[in-house]
């Protein structure tokens, strides 16, 4: 195995396509709560009217940002993923969403991203607080052409957004012309058994799980990207979801509701019940360091571990797919 | 300025609100009468820019109260000058009324929704950034309780808005000494404080040019305000102090506790409605 090839990370794949965006439209703007990336600086100097640094003052940042949307601007706030969400929460609620603004929260560092930064850097509860906002669309893109296509995508949005991003870079799973953003999901691989829906980085881990089942017991696993979790894409979901027998939802985030309780509620609904487990953190905070990996297998969490936990629950479920 | 003028419409506005808070037995008396004589001079002294006919006109300058519950002090002007019927202050609050508790920007002549204390600053801020890098003229009021400053993010947007320079903001502090339970220095008890004080230093040290005046007194309002066209070659903004009475005009509760949030009833209305009536000068 050779070294690992430089992933350009998300954010700055999304700043690259917004920069050129900027360049034609001077209404739109970035607000940084003192957080750099390598393609924000280019904001900096060759934008430096539309590129603002706050200092560390999120609650001023997204007051500013509503004031400067009721003008006619196209507002992009940009922190680590805590800080544009819990540290936030009423300003969001009430200045961005009860207003109905045109204001574009950037998260970095979904999940536990921030590994050994430890609870105050953790993103693992924005989705459960966020998703409660009346007005809010939510992304989770789980790779950079992804993120990259989201910058028109937001720009073209009119009310008030959350986009959260990985910290790094992650391996390429779309092509950029090919995926329909619009459509908020995409079945990755189809299957007919179980459906595994993730989103953000799991995508890649439940890429690895459905293949350990597939090739290992037998079944016919399918993988869904989940990547606009408000408002859920319900109709074409529910399609989707249709012919799998059982549901697993999968997500680097505490299970209290996140994705994979925004997906029972659209399933429950619906009256589309099937079996669904629902793979998260438990109700917990983590302080261990030496990073994500060890985080993931010593909560359960990596593929081989949710592996073994799909097969455990399968028979309770009273499954027999084989 | 016509003082005559101005004092009878602040005398109208304290009675119309007491008459709305007693028929909806809601609303915010003692702060509403604060801000009247600051209110009554930015919307019928001239000083503020708006057009109740074109309530988006760009030209407009935009009024933030960023102490949300003082709407009831301003329904009355904005319908007086034609931003919607008069009536709608007769069903204040009701299921058909417009007109809710806080301030809110579906209401015409309301910019933004207010209500929870420490949002108008950062988001006047930002207006007022976006009307300076756009070249527009308006200024941008905002008007806060003086309780209210013990919000941080109040600090965080101060640390911009002189950073920015933003000589097109005005910001008021209703300056009543009261938060709910409490005074902001005249320490007595633990019901009060913590101390505010010094809030002109306070401004002044974040890069305020601080002006502090008789918020009951509209000589004293219009000096302070006479040159805010003049100030663009200015690099700082604006602050006034104004000094105020929580529940200015009533004996029952000029500076008194406890009536931040409570509608006055028999005996006490009645001497609300005396000392409204018959106004010591």
């Amino acid at each position: 195995m050779g070294k690992t090839a430089f992933i350009l990370g998300m954010r700055d794949r999304f700043f690259d396509a917004l920069f050129a965006i900027a360049r034609k439209d001077p209404n739109v703007v970035i607000i940084s709560a003192d957080n750099g990336a390598p393609s924000l600086d280019k904001f900096a100097f060759e934008l430096k009217n539309q590129f603002y640094t706050v200092g560390i003052a999120e609650q001023h940042m997204i007051g500013m940002a509503a004031g400067m949307a009721t003008e006619g601007k196209k507002v992009y706030t940009y922190a680590i993923a805590p800080f544009v969400t819990t540290r936030v929460h009423e300003q969001n609620k009430l200045d961005l969403c009860a207003m109905n603004l045109p204001v574009v929260n950037l998260g970095v560092g979904a999940g536990y991203a921030y590994d050994i930064m430890g609870p105050s850097h953790h993103t693992v509860e924005d989705l459960s607080i966020m998703r409660v906002l009346p007005n809010l669309t939510i992304f989770s893109p789980a790779d950079g052409s992804c993120a990259e296509k989201m910058a028109e995508f937001s720009y073209r949005l009119p009310g008030p957004q959350y986009i959260r991003f990985d910290r790094a870079g992650l391996p390429e799973i779309y092509d950029t012309n090919a995926l329909d953003v619009a459509r908020g999901f995409t079945e990755l691989v189809k299957g007919r058994d179980l459906c595994i829906v993730a989103t953000g980085i799991f995508v890649h881990q439940a890429i690895k799980v459905a293949k350990n089942l597939r090739e290992r017991k037998g079944l016919d696993v399918g993988v869904v990207d989940l990547f606009r979790i408000k408002p859920l894409p319900t109709r074409e979901l529910l399609e989707t979801l249709a012919p799998y027998r059982a549901l697993v939802t999968y997500e680097e985030h505490l299970i209290a509701g996140g994705m994979g309780s925004a997906l029972l509620e659209m399933v429950s609904d619906h009256g589309a019940y099937r079996p669904t487990l629902r793979i998260g953190q438990e109700d917990r905070f983590v302080f261990e360091n030496g990073g994500r990996e060890v985080i993931w297998k010593k909560y359960g969490l990596d593929a081989i571990a949710v592996s073994a936990r799909i097969l455990g629950w399968l028979p309770k479920a009273d499954l027999n797919l084989r | 300025m016509n003082e005559i003028f101005l004092r009878d419409k602040a005398s109208w506005v304290r009675r119309t609100v007491l008459q709305m808070a007693t028929r909806a037995q809601s609303g915010h008396v003692s702060t509403a009468f604060s801000q009247t004589e600051l209110l009554v001079a930015l919307y019928y002294g001239g000083i503020l820019r708006f057009d109740p006919k074109q309530k988006d006109w760009d030209g407009r300058d935009r009024f933030i109260l960023s102490k949300g519950q003082g709407g009831i002090g301003l329904y009355p002007i904005l319908a007086d000058l034609g931003y919607f019927p008069l009536e709608e202050l007769e069903i204040f609050t009701e299921e058909k009324s417009i007109l809710g508790v806080h301030a809110d920007w579906h209401i015409p002549g309301i910019e933004v929704i207010t209500g929870s204390l420490g949002h108008g600053l950062p988001i006047a801020v930002g207006k007022a950034e976006a009307l300076r890098s756009q070249a527009k003229d308006p200024l941008v009021f905002c008007l806060l309780g003086d309780a209210e400053l013990y919000e941080g993010s109040n600090w965080e947007a101060a640390i911009f808005a002189s950073h920015l320079q933003l000589s097109n903001l005005v910001c008021i502090v209703d300056r009543n000494g009261q938060g709910v339970l409490g005074k902001t220095d005249e320490i007595d008890s633990s019901r009060d404080g913590p101390r505010l004080n010094p809030v002109d230093a306070k401004f002044a040290s974040f890069g305020f040019e601080v002006r502090e005046l008789d918020g009951h007194s509209f000589p004293e309002i219009f000096r302070a305000l006479a040159d805010i066209r003049e100030r663009r070659g200015n690099s700082k903004p604006l602050l006034l102090l104004a000094n105020t009475a929580k529940g200015k005009g009533l004996q029952l509760m000029e500076n008194q506790r406890m009536w931040h949030y409570r509608v006055p009833q028999g005996d006490d209305l009645r001497s609300c409605w005396d000392n409204l009536e018959n106004p010591r000068q």
